[in-house]
C-alpha cells in the first residue's frame, strides 16, 4: 500500500467487512431487538464506508490532529465470543474491541511509514476509528454500567 | 378677657416664613421610602406557583401564560398579572411568595394615558421601575409559611443495622397534620410526579383528617400507595415550592400517612369493588408494579386480566430487590392483595418464552401489556470475574428477600452506586459485614437516592468514589477474593452527558475481601419477542420505545415499566401501567387506531 | 335630656331647613346633619349616616384570617392602626398565639404615633372650624412628618398594614429612633406655638367656652368615652383601667377637665398629646433591640381559627374602640362587630348638642366630638 488511493481502498474494504460481520450475526440471532441492533451496527459501518468513499473522491478530509477521548473501557474488558445468544453487553464489547483493533492497526501503520502525507492519512483513519470506539464505550458506560 | 389673650395670637407670625413641606410635583421630586409599597416587580426566580394569586384578597392577580418563557420542570409557565384597579398594595403577595421573586418597588407615581397599562405582568412586561432596587421586601424574620419539615421518627443507625426492621417509623397523626399544613396547594409538584398524582388534594385530606377521601384520591393514579409512600423516588419533592426557602413538603411521607391509617379490610368498602365484566381479556406479562398497575386499572374497567409471572410471587423488583427495612413485605402485600381481590388471575412460575410462547399470548388475548423490568445484572466483564466469591447484587438481595443467607462474609466490597449497590451494601451491614462501596464516579454522580446514600453512610458503609475495578484475582485464602482497582479522573463529556471516569493506570490499588458484590447495572431480557416482529416494534438497545399510550407498532402489544422507560423507578412503571390501561381501553373500544 | 326634641312646625314659615353634608370634604364629612334653624340659631338637628357604608364586617366574613388584616385598616381612615391592633389581638386571643415582647413595644409605639398624628389632624380641624386656618397648615405639616415615619417603618403613609396577627411585619428601620425623636421635638415645639395662637386666643376662647356642654349624667347613657368623657370629669382610660400591650410599663398621666365644653375637650386632647409624646419617648428608649417580632405562625393560607368568641377593646384617640369576633373553627370568621366611639358620639349625642347653638358653630361642635364617619359605617 503505497498510495493514498490504495490505503483508502483498504480501509473502505475493512468497513465493508465490518458491516458484513454484523449483518451475518444478525442473520443468526432469533430475537427481534438483537437483530434490530446488529443491523443498526451494520448500517453504521456502511455509513463509515460512505464517508471514506467521499474522502477518496476528495469531497471530505480526514482530520489527523483531533483529540479523541479514550475512556479505556475496551482495554480492561475480557474478550467475548459473538454467539447467537449474545447479550447487549457482550455485543458492545465486541464492537468496541473491533474499533480498538482498527485504531491500533492504523496507528501502527502510521508509525511505520515515513511519507508525511501517508502518515497523516493513517493517523486520520486511526482517529476515525477512535471516534467509533468512543461511541461504543460511551454506550457501554450508559447502557451497561448505568449504576457504576 | 385678658390682654394676653388678645396679643398671644399674633405669635402666628413667628412661623410665617417657613417653607411649605408639601411637594409641588411628587412625581419627580419625591421617591418613596426604601420600604415603600409601590408597583410590583418580579424576578426570574418566579416559577409561577400562583400562591400570590390565592392569597390576594382583591383578586388583583391572574396567573397568565407568558410567551417566550423557557420551559422548566417545576415551572407552570404562568406569571402573575396585576390589576391596579383592584390592588390595595398590601403586599401579602410578596409576603407569601414562595421563591421570594416578588417584590414591590418604591415607585408609586405613574402617569399614562393608556388605562390598560395598569394591568401588567410583573417581571416580564417592561416597566419603568423594573430596575428599582428599593421597595418592600419581606423581612427575613417574618414568615407566613412554615419552612421546616416535620422530621419523621426513624431508627438510629445502630438499631437499623441490627436487623431488617423498617427504618422510617411513619408520622403520628399530629405530625402528619403539621406537615400537611405546610403545603400551599399550588400544584407545581403534580406535573413532575410521573403519575401526576393529585398531590395538593390528598395532602389536604391529611390536614382534614379525612383518610378515606385521601385513599380514594391516591387510587385514582396509584394503586401502590403504601409502597410509594415508602420508597418512591419522590421527584415531586425536588420541585416543591416550599423547597425554595426551606424544606420541600414530605409528599412521600404524607402519602404513607394516609395509607397507614386505613386498614386493608376497609379498602374494598372505601374504593368500591363492583366491576362489570366486559367480555374482553388482557394478558399482562410481569407482576411488578408496572404490570400490576395495568392489571388494576384494566380490571376496574371490566377486562378479564391474566398476569403471567416468572417468579412465585408478585411484586417484581419491589419484592425481590427492595429490602424490607425500606419496604416491609406486608406493606407491599397490602397493595397487591387489594389489586388481586378485584379478581385478577395470577399465573405464577410462568416465564414467557420458556414456559409459554409469546405468540400464544398474543393469540389468546385481545391485548397484552408487557412490563418485564430489568432483571439481568450486568456482568463485570473484567479478568477473573468467574471467581466464586464474586456475587451479583440482585442475587444477594433476592436471597435476602427469600429468607436465604447469601453468605457475604465479614468484609465486602460492593461495586456500583445505584439503588442496588446501596441496598446490597446496607443488607451486608445488617448481615454483619464491613462494607466498602467502590464507585467509578463521584459521590454526587451516584444514581442512588441521596437519602439512601446518607443512610448507608450513617450505617457505617464506606464509600470509595472514583475507583475503577480492573481485575479480580485469587486471594491466598480460597474463601477470599482480591480486587485490583485504579483511581479515576473525571473528564467532561463533550456532548453534554455526565462526566466520565477515565482510569489512571499509574494509580492502582489492591484489596482483599470475603466477597465482591457487583451491582453496576442491569438490563432487560426480551429475547422472547421473535425476530419476525422486528419491523413492527421499535427498540433502542434492549428496551422498547413505545408510542402514544405505551402502544407498540404491534397494535395489540403495549409496554411499560423499566423495560420501556429511562427513569427506572416504581412510580414511572405504575404510571406506564395506568397509561397503557387507558390506551388498551381506547384500543379495544375502537377509539385508538393501531 | 333623654326626650326627643320637641316637634317643629315647618309650615309656620319661621324656620329654615338646612343640610350640612354629606359632601363636606372635612373630617366631619361623609355624614349629614339636617338642621332646622330660626335665624342663625339651630333649633333641631337630625343626623344621617349611610353615605360611606362599605360593609366591612360582612366583607370580612368572606376573607380568610390573613386576608382580613389589609382590610381592617380601612375602617377608620385617619386611624388605621387601632383597627390593625385590635384585629390582631382578637385573632391572637382566639388562636392562643402570643405576639412577642418586641412586637408589643413596636405596636405601642405605632398606636401612640397614630394617636399623635390623629390628634394633630384634629387640632388643625378645631382651629380651622373657628377661623384659625393657619393652625391647620401647621398641624397637618407636622402630621406629615409622622406619616413620613410611618412610611419608612411600614411602607405606607395611611394604610400601614403593619400590625398583623402574630406580631408586626418588620423591624424598625435603621436610625428610625433618632428620626422619630426629632419629629417628637418638632411636634412638641409646635404644640407650644399652638397653645399661644389657639388656646390663648380670645376668639377661640369666646366661641368654644360653653359650646356643646355635655352634662355629666349624659355620659354613660349616651355611651360617651375617651376625651369627651374625660373632659366631663371622668378619670377613665382603658390604657390605665385595663392595660394592654406595654401600657402598664409606661409612665403617663390621665388628663381630665370638668367644664365639659368644646374648650375643655380641646384642652384635654392638647394635654394628652404631651402625654403621648412622653410615652413615645419611653417606647423609643426602652424598646428591645432584638428578638423576634413575630410569633411562630401556622401556614396562613389555610389558617383555621378555633371556634370561640371574644371582645377586645383599646383606648383609641376618641375613646373605646373594640372588636367583637365569633369564630366557628373554619378558615373564615363567623361574625365580627367593630365598636367605634364615633357611632355614639356622632349620631345621638350630636342631635342633642346641636340644639341651641349657632349655625356657624356646628362644624366646630362636630370637630370637638372628634368623630370619624368612616368608622360609624363598618
Ligand atoms: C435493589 C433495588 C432497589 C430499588 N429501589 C427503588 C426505590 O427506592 N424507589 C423506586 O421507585 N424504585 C426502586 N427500584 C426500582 C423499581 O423496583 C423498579 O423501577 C420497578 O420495580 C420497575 O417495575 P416493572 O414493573 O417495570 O418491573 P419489575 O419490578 O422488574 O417487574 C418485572 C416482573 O416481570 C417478571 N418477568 C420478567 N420476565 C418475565 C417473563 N419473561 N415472563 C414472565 N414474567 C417475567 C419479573 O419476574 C418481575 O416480577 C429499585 C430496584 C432495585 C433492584
Ligand atoms: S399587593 Fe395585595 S392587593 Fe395587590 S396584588 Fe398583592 S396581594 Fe393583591
Ligand atoms: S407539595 Fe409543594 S409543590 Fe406540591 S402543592 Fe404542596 S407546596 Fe405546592
Amino acid at each position: 500500500m503505497n498510495t493514498v488511493e490504495e490505503i483508502l481502498d483498504f480501509a473502505i474494504d475493512r468497513e465493508q467487512q465490518a458491516a458484513d460481520f454484523y449483518s451475518n450475526l444478525a442473520e443468526r440471532v432469533s430475537s427481534a431487538w438483537m437483530k434490530d441492533m446488529l443491523l443498526g451496527f451494520s448500517k453504521e459501518e456502511m455509513r463509515h464506508k460512505g464517508k471514506l468513499k467521499s474522502v477518496k473522491l476528495g469531497d471530505k478530509l480526514l482530520n489527523a490532529d483531533q483529540h479523541v477521548q479514550d475512556l479505556k473501557i475496551a482495554d480492561y474488558t475480557v474478550d467475548v465470543e459473538p454467539a447467537e445468544d449474545i447479550s447487549l453487553q457482550d455485543a458492545l464489547i465486541v464492537a468496541m474491541k473491533r474499533e480498538k483493533a482498527a485504531y491500533r492497526l492504523y496507528s501502527d501503520m502510521a508509525a511505520n511509514i515515513d511519507d508525511p502525507e501517508l502518515k497523516s492519512l493513517f493517523l486520520g483513519l486511526a482517529q476515525e476509528e477512535a471516534k467509533h470506539k468512543l461511541y461504543f464505550e460511551v454506550q457501554y458506560d450508559e447502557q451497561i454500567m448505568r449504576d457504576n | 378677657m385678658s390682654l394676653k389673650d388678645l396679643i398671644s395670637p399674633f405669635y402666628v407670625w413667628q412661623r410665617a416664613f417657613e417653607k411649605p413641606y408639601t411637594q409641588k410635583r411628587p412625581i419627580e421630586d419625591r421617591p418613596g421610602a426604601p420600604r415603600y409599597r409601590g408597583f410590583h416587580m418580579n424576578s426570574e426566580e418566579c416559577i409561577g406557583c400562583g400562591t400570590c394569586e390565592s392569597i390576594c384578597q382583591n383578586h388583583a392577580i391572574d396567573m397568565v401564560p407568558v410567551e417566550g418563557l423557557e420551559q422548566r420542570a417545576g415551572d407552570s409557565g404562568l406569571r402573575p398579572r396585576f390589576d391596579y384597579g383592584r390592588c390595595c398594595w398590601c403586599a401579602l403577595c410578596v409576603d407569601i411568595c414562595t421563591t421570594r421573586s416578588l417584590h414591590l418597588s418604591n415607585h408609586y407615581a405613574w402617569v399614562t394615558e393608556d388605562p390598560d397599562a395598569f394591568h401588567f405582568t410583573a417581571g416580564t412586561d417592561a416597566m419603568p421601575w423594573n430596575q428599582n432596587s428599593l421597595g418592600y421586601r419581606r423581612d427575613d424574620d417574618y414568615h407566613l409559611l412554615v419552612h421546616d419539615r416535620v422530621e419523621m421518627q426513624a431508627l438510629s443507625a445502630e438499631e437499623s443495622v441490627a436487623g431488617f426492621d423498617e427504618v422510617m417509623r411513619g408520622y403520628t397523626e399530629e405530625e402528619a397534620v403539621l406537615e400537611a399544613d405546610r403545603c400551599v396547594e399550588c400544584g407545581i409538584c403534580v406535573a413532575t410526579c410521573p403519575a401526576h398524582m393529585a398531590i395538593p388534594d390528598y395532602i389536604r385530606t391529611v390536614r382534614k383528617g379525612d383518610y378515606e377521601a385521601g385513599l380514594r384520591l391516591l387510587y385514582e393514579t396509584n394503586p401502590f400507595s403504601s409502597t410509594c409512600g415508602r420508597i418512591c423516588t419522590h421527584r415531586c419533592e425536588t420541585v416543591c415550592v416550599m423547597g425554595y426557602q426551606g424544606d420541600p413538603i414530605a409528599i412521600r411521607w404524607l402519602k404513607r400517612a394516609i395509607v397507614d391509617r386505613v386498614p386493608q379490610e376497609k379498602y374494598r368498602e372505601i374504593l368500591g369493588d363492583e366491576v362489570e365484566e366486559n367480555g374482553k381479556t388482557v394478558g399482562v406479562i410481569g407482576a411488578g408494579p408496572g404490570g400490576m398497575s395495568a392489571a388494576y386499572y384494566l380490571r376496574r374497567q371490566g377486562y378479564a386480566v391474566t398476569v403471567y409471572e416468572a417468579q412465585a410471587r408478585a411484586g417484581g423488583m419491589l419484592r425481590y430487590g427492595v429490602p424490607s427495612y425500606r419496604l416491609p413485605d406486608n406493606q407491599l402485600d397490602k397493595d397487591l392483595e387489594y389489586i388481586r381481590s378485584l379478581g385478577v388471575e395470577m399465573r405464577f412460575n410462568t416465564q414467557v418464552g420458556r414456559d409459554i410462547p409469546f405468540t400464544q399470548l398474543l393469540d389468546e388475548h385481545d391485548a397484552l401489556f408487557l412490563a418485564v423490568g430489568l432483571n439481568q445484572p450486568s456482568a463485570l466483564r473484567i479478568a477473573g470475574e468467574e471467581h466464586p466469591r464474586v456475587l451479583s447484587g440482585l442475587r444477594v438481595l433476592d436471597d435476602v428477600a427469600s429468607g436465604k443467607d447469601p453468605g457475604v462474609g465479614k468484609r465486602v466490597a460492593v461495586i456500583g452506586g445505584g439503588n442496588v449497590a446501596m441496598d446490597a451494601a446496607r443488607v451486608s451491614r445488617r448481615l454483619g459485614a464491613e462494607v466498602d462501596v467502590l464507585y467509578r464516579r463521584r459521590i454526587e454522580d451516584m444514581p442512588a437516592d441521596p437519602e439512601e446514600i446518607r443512610e448507608s453512610q450513617a450505617e457505617g458503609c464506606t464509600l470509595v468514589p472514583q475507583a475503577i475495578p480492573v481485575e479480580i484475582r485469587n486471594a491466598s485464602d480460597s474463601n477470599q477474593v482480591t480486587i485490583v482497582w485504579g483511581e479515576a479522573e473525571m473528564v467532561a463529556d463533550d456532548k453534554g452527558g455526565r462526566p466520565r471516569p477515565v482510569l489512571q493506570e499509574d494509580r492502582m490499588h489492591e484489596e482483599t475481601y470475603d466477597c465482591i458484590i457487583a451491582a453496576i447495572g442491569q438490563g432487560g431480557q426480551i429475547d422472547f419477542i421473535p425476530a419476525e416482529f422486528r419491523d413492527r416494534i421499535e427498540f433502542k438497545w434492549n428496551k422498547f420505545v413505545p408510542g402514544d399510550y405505551q402502544q407498540t407498532g404491534l397494535e395489540k402489544l403495549f409496554v411499560g415499566g423499566d423495560i420501556a422507560n429511562s427513569r427506572a423507578d416504581a412510580i414511572s412503571a405504575i404510571e406506564d401501567g395506568h397509561h397503557a390501561a387507558r390506551g388498551i381501553h381506547r384500543f379495544l373500544s375502537g377509539a385508538l387506531d393501531g | 335630656m333623654f326626650e326627643p326634641n320637641p316637634p317643629i312646625d315647618l309650615s309656620s314659615g319661621k324656620y329654615l331647613k338646612l343640610w350640612q353634608g354629606p359632601q363636606h370634604p372635612g373630617i366631619t364629612g361623609n355624614m349629614s346633619l339636617e338642621l332646622i334653624t330660626r335665624g342663625d340659631e339651630v333649633v333641631d338637628c337630625k343626623t344621617h349616616v349611610g353615605y360611606l357604608h362599605r360593609g366591612f364586617e360582612k366583607l370580612m366574613e368572606r376573607r380568610t384570617f390573613i386576608q382580613n388584616f389589609p382590610v381592617v385598616c380601612r375602617i377608620a381612615v385617619p386611624e388605621p392602626t387601632f383597627n390593625e391592633y385590635l384585629y390582631a389581638a382578637v385573632v391572637e386571643e382566639l388562636t392562643g398565639i402570643e405576639s412577642p415582647p418586641r412586637a408589643e413595644w413596636i405596636r405601642t409605639l405605632n398606636l401612640e404615633l397614630m394617636r399623635l398624628a390623629s390628634y394633630l389632624m384634629w387640632l388643625g380641624g378645631i382651629g380651622a372650624a373657628f377661623g384659625q386656618s393657619t393652625v391647620y397648615q401647621w398641624t397637618v405639616t407636622h402630621r406629615d412628618y409622622i406619616l413620613d415615619l410611618f412610611e419608612e417603618m411600614t411602607g405606607a403613609r395611611i394604610y400601614h398594614m403593619y400590625i398583623v396577627p402574630g406580631g408586626v411585619r418588620g423591624r424598625l428601620p435603621e436610625g428610625f429612633e433618632d428620626r422619630c425623636r426629632d419629629v417628637l421635638n418638632r411636634v412638641e415645639k409646635l404644640l407650644h406655638d399652638v397653645e399661644k395662637v389657639l388656646f390663648n386666643n380670645v376668639v377661640f376662647k369666646t366661641r368654644t367656652k360653653g359650646l356643646g356642654h355635655i352634662p355629666k349624667e349624659m355620659v354613660d347613657p349616651y355611651g360617651i368615652t375617651g376625651p369627651n368623657q374625660r373632659a366631663a370629669g371622668f378619670s377613665r382610660d382603658l390604657r390605665k383601667d385595663a392595660p394592654y400591650l406595654v401600657y402598664d410599663q409606661l409612665e403617663f398621666d390621665l388628663i381630665t377637665a370638668t367644664e365639659s365644653d368644646t374648650y375643655a375637650r380641646s384642652w384635654v386632647r392638647y394635654l394628652e398629646m404631651h402625654e403621648g409624646i412622653r410615652m413615645l419617648r419611653q417606647c423609643l428608649d426602652r424598646m428591645p433591640q432584638d428578638g423576634p417580632f413575630q410569633a411562630k405562625m401556622p401556614n396562613v393560607l389555610h389558617w383555621e381559627v378555633p371556634a370561640g368568641e371574644t371582645y377586645i377593646k383599646a383606648e383609641c384617640t376618641r375613646g373605646e374602640y373594640g372588636y367583637y369576633m365569633v369564630t366557628d373553627g373554619s378558615e373564615y370568621l363567623r361574625r365580627v362587630h367593630v365598636r367605634g366611639p364615633s357611632y355614639t358620639h356622632a349620631i345621638a349625642l350630636m342631635e342633642k348638642l346641636a340644639v341651641g347653638t349657632n349655625i356657624a358653630d356646628i362644624a366646630g361642635l362636630m370637630v370637638s366630638l372628634h368623630t370619624y364617619p368612616p368608622e360609624i359605617e363598618r
